[in-house]
């Protein structure tokens, strides 16, 4: 069962993603700030992040530049959840070093294909 | 003149003394009259009789001086009321010493009349025709008071400044009212005392002494502190037999105010439109936040529901579902508007096929349409062709504007009409129509149609819904794509929406060279044999020289005289090649090529124009694959149809794909336009079987794939100098960056989006990529140009 670790601040969109998640088949970890996504993902080595951007204590562009300049969590994909729909929020994101992007409300379908995509990837 | 009665009464002098008198008299330029004691009139000249009209019966007899006063009295000269006595006495009194006054005859003329006593009695009265001279002195007065009148009345202030020293010899009330000085102070004195501060004295002196007629702004402080600037301009002048220069002052300040409010105000409405841009992004996130909550939670409750065969349930949350949904496709209006003004909607142009829009569109807007019980009704030629545009923001004009037609029509038909502009030789347009038979518009509602957040009537929003900037979105849209969007519109009888774009819409600064798959011939279905030329001309000659040429080489042909049987046998038996003419009986060499282009079977094989029309644009536009004008160049013609000519071997499109799903689609669309499939799950494998098999027409790659992605995979092929022109396609649903952009726009042809098109629908362009860039490798090795 692949591991998931979500990195969200809003406690309904955590309940709400995980448990989809959750019955779509992934083992779904949580953080709600972007430290303890950093500090998670190196010690629970999730197959993939999904990452809201605005978070608190350390955003979600500075958790990703973190988790990607270091070797131990650099190949696990990332993939910016964020309610801004503007293109350039989509640029900062992929500068940050995700790997995919996409915008809420989630669309469960969509964010299915990209999650599986990028699994079967790696 | 002068009679004997004149002389007469001179009886004392002598002839000879009579008659110089007389000559003086008469050559006066004077009227001369002398009266004796008696105050009878002895001598005068002829002026005197002329000056004064002096009727005979007064000349030499015995009527007096008073007689005669009495006389012009009577006659009115002093006035229609005057009391003749009194002036009479006037007179008299004045006789016994010398005395002069003006007297203005009835007739205008002025004279200058001096009467002198002469010793022994009497008098001499001399009489001087002034007339011009006082009107020249009139004149001169009224130009004077004319002047003054101006001077103090004029809003505009006015110096006169000697130009040799620089003294102020005139300054008019204006002038100092707007210095805030008082003239007798500055009369005569030096420019420079205006201005205690030095350095704007200088300056006034330097504007006013400036040889150049420009115009100049004088910014300075009234004496009690107010800011003030006046506009002078300055011309020399002879003052007084003096060289001087006049300079005049007009007050600007409502002008500089006027100018600096405007400043403000268009600062602060910028200012404005920026924090309400900015405002709009912020809320729009602020409202997607809940809505993420209100539509998400809906489905889980769905999915729930779903579980537990709660079918009422269901439809329940199927309702607040939709109602999260809309209220999302609101934000999204107000976001995409907010990003229009603020500059930051961008356009992205691509190739767009109008039968694959409709599509698309019918999908999307027959549910809305059906909804008020209305009839969809698609009008749209089958070889309408394609228009390089924003596939989005077209689509969502059309969709915009076919959902208002769907909400403003009961029991009606909406109508999608599309057809392509007959060009006067420009750019030609396709044009949208969104027809429909519902309520209508006035004229008023129409004026306010295309502002934001109005809609044609306010109790709008109540009956119909909507956010109201659909419409203004789209008008947006339209004119970025370098179109336009217009509205007739009957109450109570329907409106017609009419977008006119540009076949191809071009954005500044970018060069147009991106992949045109319009343009490009499509490789035919493997077949066996000699290849099959169809040769479509009403021309005899030409079968006959086609024949002769193309037999000699090997080509199979069959021919056609006209467009009507040229279909009937591409139908039935479909060429490889077609040659085709433009002007033929029946159905011409233009509507075969379109017929072809719409038709799934015809629309891959490869159209060769052999036309004395030279039309080249309309042909590649219309689909055709190479443009011949007669005379038949044979050698070209021979070369032309090698490049056309299918092989076996080109006919494979690799796919790599670790979807098995995605692989099976695009390898039955691949099948469909008649080419051949191979598969490989990852880059590894792909690599594998390129070094097993013949190169293949195309390879169509994923990017996120276990083992060897598609970046990798790119890498190696591009290193091995057999692979290095193999035409590849990304087809890929991941976002990219722009350093992965670049990479791949380095390496492979085209990169297409999972989600931006049907991959079902892929086979025609794919076949038509692979056969061009076949076309083009052909070309080369027989070093030919394409």
């Amino acid at each position: 069962m692949a591991k998931i670790l979500l990195v969200e601040d809003n406690e309904m969109n955590r309940d709400m993603l995980s448990r989809r998640l959750s019955r779509n088949g992934f083992d779904i970890i949580i953080a709600v700030n972007g430290q303890e996504g950093v500090d998670l993902a190196l010690s629970q080595s999730p197959d993939l992040i999904l990452m809201d951007m605005s978070l608190p204590v350390l955003d979600g562009w500075e958790a990703t530049r973190q988790l990607k300049a270091n070797a131990a969590t650099a190949g696990i994909p990332v993939i910016a959840l964020t309610a801004h729909a503007m293109v350039q929020d989509k640029e900062k994101a992929m500068a940050a070093g995700c790997d995919e992007f996409d915008t809420k409300p989630v669309e469960l379908p969509r964010l299915l294909e990209k999650i599986n995509s990028l699994l079967r990837a790696t | 003149m002068a009679d004997s009665k004149i002389k007469s009464k001179a009886g004392t002098n002598t002839g000879k003394e009579n008659a110089l008198l007389r000559a003086t008299l008469e050559n006066m330029a004077q009227g001369v009259a002398m009266y004796d004691a008696d105050h009878r009139l002895v001598t005068w000249n002829e002026l005197f009789r002329q000056y004064l009209e002096m009727p005979d019966e007064f000349l030499g007899t015995n009527k007096t001086f008073s007689d005669y006063i009495r006389f012009i009295g009577e006659r009115g000269e002093f006035g229609k009321d005057a009391d003749i006595e009194a002036e009479l006495k006037k007179r008299l009194i004045q006789l016994d010493h010398s005395h002069s006054f003006e007297r203005v005859r009835p007739d205008g003329t002025v004279l200058e009349v001096r009467r002198d006593p002469v010793p022994g009695g009497g008098f001499i009265a001399i009489y001087t025709d002034i007339t011009e001279r006082k009107k020249a002195e009139m004149q001169l007065r009224e130009d004077e008071e004319r002047f003054r009148a101006i001077d103090a009345a004029a809003p505009v202030g006015l110096i006169i400044v000697n130009a040799r020293d620089q003294t102020l010899l005139h300054l008019n009330p204006s002038f100092c009212e707007m210095v805030g000085k008082d003239a007798g102070a500055l009369l005569g004195k030096p420019i420079s005392s205006i201005f205690g501060d030095s350095e704007k004295s200088k300056e006034l002196s330097d504007i006013v002494n400036s040889t150049s007629a420009e115009r100049k702004e004088f910014h300075f402080r009234k004496p009690n502190g107010a800011a003030s600037c006046l506009m002078v301009s300055h011309a020399a002048l002879d003052f007084r037999g003096e060289k001087a220069i006049i300079a005049s002052f007009v007050d600007i300040n409502d002008r500089v105010r006027a100018e600096l409010e405007l400043r403000q105000a268009k600062e602060a409405a910028e200012s404005a439109s920026r924090v309400k841009s900015a405002f709009l992004a912020n809320m729009s996130h602020e409202l997607r936040t809940p809505l993420n909550a209100i539509i998400g939670y809906s489905e889980i409750l769905q999915e729930d529901a779903a579980d537990r065969g709660d079918k009422a349930s269901i439809a329940d949350l199927e309702k607040i579902q939709a109602a999260g949904k809309h209220l999302l496709g609101l934000i999204n209006d107000i976001l995409d508007l907010s990003k229009i003004e603020a500059g930051r909607m961008d356009v992205y142009l691509e190739q767009v096929f109008l039968s694959r829009l409709v599509d698309e569109v019918k999908t999307i807007v027959e549910p809305m349409v059906k909804k008020n019980g209305n009839t969809l009704v698609i009008d749209c030629p089958a070889d309408i062709g394609s228009l390089r545009t924003d596939m989005t923001k077209l689509k969502q004009s059309v969709i915009n504007l076919l959902s208002n037609a769907a909400k403003f029509t009961k029991e009606g038909t909406v109508t999608l009409r599309i057809s392509r502009q007959a060009a006067d030789g420009e750019t030609p347009w396709i044009k949208f129509e969104i027809i429909d038979s519902g309520i209508g518009m006035t004229d008023e509602q129409m004026g306010r149609l295309f502002q934001a957040f109005t809609q044609a009537d306010s109790s709008t929003t109540r009956n119909f819904g909507g956010t109201g900037l659909g419409l203004t979105i789209t008008k947006h849209f339209c004119a970025m794509l370098g179109g336009s969007i217009d509205v007739k519109s009957t109450p109570g009888q329907g409106s017609t929406f009419t977008i006119l774009l540009p076949d191809r819409a071009a954005k500044s600064g970018q060069t147009d060279d991106e992949f045109d798959t319009e343009r490009v011939s499509v490789i035919p279905g493997p077949s066996s044999g000699a290849i099959n030329v169809l040769v479509v001309d009403d021309d005899p000659v030409v079968h006959d020289v086609l024949a002769a040429t193309l037999g000699k080489e090997g080509y199979h042909l069959t021919h056609a005289r006209d467009g009507l049987e040229a279909l009937n046998i591409m139908r039935t038996n479909p060429p490889d090649i077609v040659t085709l003419d433009v002007m033929m009986p029946k159905v011409d060499g233009w509507s075969v090529l379109g017929i072809m282009k719409s038709e799934a079977q015809l629309e891959h094989i490869p159209v060769i124009m052999l036309t004395i029309v030279d039309d080249r644009n309309l042909g590649f536009s219309l689909g055709a694959s190479e443009y011949m004008t007669k005379p038949i160049d044979r050698n070209r013609l021979i070369a032309l149809i090698q490049k056309f000519s299918p092989s076996k071997k080109d006919g494979v499109v690799l796919v790599v794909d670790d979807d098995a799903d995605v692989r099976s689609m695009i390898g039955t669309t691949i099948e469909s336009v008649g080419m051949q499939v191979a598969e490989a799950a990852n880059g590894q494998a792909a690599l594998d079987w390129l070094g097993a098999n013949p190169k293949p027409a195309l390879v169509l790659l994923d990017l996120m794939m276990p083992k060897m992605d598609g970046f990798e995979f790119l890498e190696r092929t591009r290193d091995n100098p057999e692979f290095i022109d193999l035409p590849i396609v990304v087809l890929t649903a991941k976002e990219l960056t722009d350093n992965e952009r670049s990479f791949l726009a380095e390496r492979t042809l085209l990169v297409l989006s999972k989600s931006a098109q049907p991959i079902g629908k892929l086979g025609f362009a794919l076949a038509a990529i692979a056969g061009r860039s076949r076309n083009t490798k052909n070309a080369e090795a027989a070093g030919g140009k394409v």
